[in-house]
């Protein structure tokens, strides 16, 4: 969030005697300026974050930013408050001229002798607001990119993909809920194993309990591939296995990191054939969260609704499916519910109840929420060892 | 002022009959019916709050409502009763999928014309209406279909930021295009007005500096956020639907099912502190439940 004297370079109108004005009524800083260079580098610009008096180099600065901190006291309210401000980017001066009102401003300068300038720079101020929001679009250009961008990728899960018609769908985020061993980890390896391997799209799978395993990716890639000549597996198998990447993240402010790293290195990665990431997992965000839940204060449920944003914002600004799992807890007369609460309700687009029968390799899956379909519907499916 | 008003007889004489004059507001202000609201005739000016669990049809009431407004009244001789407006739908849970908007639009058209279809040509009736619809006419349904989708705007946004800038460049937006379509905009819908509540809850900072400084927190976004639509109503009347998320669900469900059916005082557990008893926490700030005139709370039984 720039301060206002950044803005007059760009806009000569925001001269000195518009931020006096401006500053008369309590308003020290304005709306981004559209380049991209300074909303990334934001903190070289305003005084309060230069760190140990070093300018570190611009790639750098994104993670700084980020993990500002150490990251091992969580219980601290303090370091959560200040962790959580790095993470908004917020810094001391803030979006003034957002919360003012525009009208009674008009007012008070038309009583300025420089009237009609600073007129022509508030129509100028908010013309840098328009650009600020995303931009509006009409029922026909959402139903193109939905047609042309918004795939169905298939789980490679017969059950799940009948119960989904076709699979999962780009841009939403599909949850599984799940008790323990009730095979959400083996859906998102299968997953995992059928994007890379059918839809030869990128992977990028955040593990959080060391649940990943290459092995098994390897055998369900294995299991459905066509008898074919040993010479050219090897070479296709570690082609597959390196469209997938996995991350240990054991604390939210980790996965906050990487999804920011990511959504760099998406923003600005051409669009290369073979490696566009296609699936993004998150194994498990229950348990990233749940420590931070409760114990009073905001912070937690705040992070968890940021999370749950950045998440859908990958998903819809790159046409990715994002997967998250989710675990139980006991709710009221006994019956299991989905743990992360009522402000977690509204967050993913889809919610799926997976359930294994013991002992047996046959699990159930049924719909919890879905936008376009009726809850309750259900599927079997079998995951083979 | 400078108007003189030539006898007093002439200031008394009418102006226009009521008859007239609720013609002529029906038209410009037409009312919204639409179950489950359908008791309560919205009208513009009109801020109503839709209140529910996470799976209650709050979206899909707004869907079936933006269809009846983007709808005409008559297209090629057959009837729709809609009201011929614009909808702007401001997403801020960022989870609205147009299929759905799209697939109701359609079923809503083919649905008029089958039933047109059938007391006109009674002779030539089949039983496999849809199919035969479709293939008759093409072009009929889809310059309708896409007529209407147009007449759907829609914005996202991810931030409390976000979507005061949006507010607040509104104006000039609808102006906009209202020119390009040349019909007004008759509904705002807000999906999920509670939806930054926790991050800007987080969010309050320390003033610095002067102290006319506002600074980011709830109570100055909220009251941003509901001067901004005041102000947007003065200048173009229209009827403001706002969804919200109930939390704080779970701890109060047991007690909310059995005091359903009987929202009286003599609750010894009673949940909000204010003398009204609602079924659900309330955790917007008081500016927002006085700036909207109808709270509607839809309960669905799982």
């Amino acid at each position: 969030m720039a301060p206002l004297k950044y803005l007059e370079q760009e806009y000569p109108i925001l001269d000195s005697n518009f931020q006096n004005f401006c500053a008369t009524h309590g308003i020290f800083s304005g709306p981004f300026p559209p380049s991209n260079f300074s909303r990334i580098y934001s903190p070289i610009l305003t005084p309060s974050f230069t760190f140990l008096g070093v300018r570190f180099a611009p790639i750098l600065l994104l993670f700084w930013r980020c993990s500002l901190f150490d990251c091992s006291e969580l219980k601290d309210t303090r370091r959560k408050h200040m962790k959580f401000r790095a993470l908004h980017k917020k810094t001391e001066d803030q979006e003034d001229l957002l919360l003012h009102d525009l009208h009674v401003l008009v007012a008070f300068a038309e009583q300025q002798s420089t009237s009609e300038r600073l007129k022509q720079g508030i129509t100028q101020v908010l013309s840098i607001i328009d650009g600020q929001h995303q931009p509006w679009l009409n029922g026909m250009e959402l139903l193109e990119d939905a047609q042309l961008n918004k795939h169905v990728l298939s789980t490679g899960c017969e059950g799940i993909d009948l119960l989904l018609e076709g699979g999962l769908r780009m841009g939403q985020l599909t949850e599984l809920v799940g008790a323990s061993s009730s095979g959400k980890t083996q859906v998102c390896l299968l997953a995992t194993s059928n994007v890379a391997k059918k839809h030869m799209g990128g992977v990028v799978y955040l593990d959080t309990g060391n649940s990943f395993s290459p092995q098994r990716v390897i055998d369900f890639i294995r299991q459905n591939s066509d008898p074919a000549i040993d010479q050219a597996k090897h070479r296709i198998l570690q082609k597959v296995m390196n469209r997938i990447l996995c991350h240990s993240v054991f604390d939210i402010f980790t996965m906050f990191d990487v999804l920011h790293q990511l959504e760099v290195n998406l923003r600005s990665q051409m669009q290369k054939g073979d490696c566009q990431v296609r699936l993004l997992i998150v194994d498990s965000i229950s348990s990233l969260v749940t420590p931070i839940l409760g114990g009073g204060g905001s912070q937690g449920h705040a992070l968890m609704a940021s999370a749950g944003f950045l998440l859908k914002k990958l998903a819809h600004e790159h046409n990715l499916v994002v997967l998250v799992t989710n675990h139980t807890v006991g709710g009221e007369g006994g019956i299991s519910k989905p743990a992360l609460g009522e402000s977690w309700k509204s967050i993913p687009h889809v919610r799926l109840r997976l359930s294994h029968d013991q002992g047996s390799s046959i699990y159930n899956v049924s719909v919890f929420k879905h936008p376009s379909m009726v809850s309750g519907k259900a599927a079997r499916f079998t995951i083979y060892d | 002022m400078e108007e003189v008003v030539a006898s007093p007889r002439e200031w008394i004489d009418r102006n226009e009959s009521a008859k007239t004059m609720l013609a002529r507001v029906l038209t410009a202000r037409p009312l919204l019916l639409l179950p489950p609201l359908h008791r309560v005739p919205l009208r513009v000016g009109n801020v109503v709050e839709l209140v529910g669990t996470s799976p209650s049809a709050k979206t899909h009431i707004l869907i079936q409502a933006a269809v009846s407004c983007v709808l005409p009244k008559e297209w090629n001789g057959v009837h729709y009763g809609g009201l011929d407006r614009l909808v702007m739908f401001i997403d801020l849970d960022c989870r609205f999928d147009i299929l759905r908007l799209s697939k109701m639009l359609k079923h809503r058209i083919n649905g008029e014309s089958n039933g047109s279809l059938k007391k006109i040509d009674q002779e030539h009736m089949d039983f496999d209406l849809w199919n035969n619809d479709t293939k008759k006419s093409p072009t009929y349904d889809e310059e309708l279909y896409s007529l209407c989708m147009r007449r759907f705007l829609f914005i996202r946004c991810y931030d409390s930021f976000q979507f005061l800038a949006t507010l607040k460049t509104l104006n000039y937006r609808i102006r906009k295009e209202q020119e390009l379509h040349g019909i007004s905009v008759h509904i705002l819908m807000i999906d999920s007005i509670g939806a930054f509540h926790w991050i800007d809850r987080a969010s309050t900072f320390m003033p610095l500096g002067a102290t006319n400084r506002k600074t980011p927190s709830l109570q100055t976004v909220s009251e941003t956020v509901v001067q901004e639509i005041r102000k947007l109503l003065l200048l173009h009347p229209m009827l403001v639907i706002a969804t919200k998320a109930t939390i704080f669900g779970d701890r109060y469900s047991m007690e909310t099912k059995r005091n359903l059916g009987k929202l009286d005082t003599s609750n010894s557990r009673s949940m909000s502190s204010t003398s009204l008893q609602l079924p659900y926490r309330e955790y917007m700030p008081s500016v927002w439940q006085n700036g909207c005139s109808h709270h509607r709370v839809l309960w669905i039984n799982l």
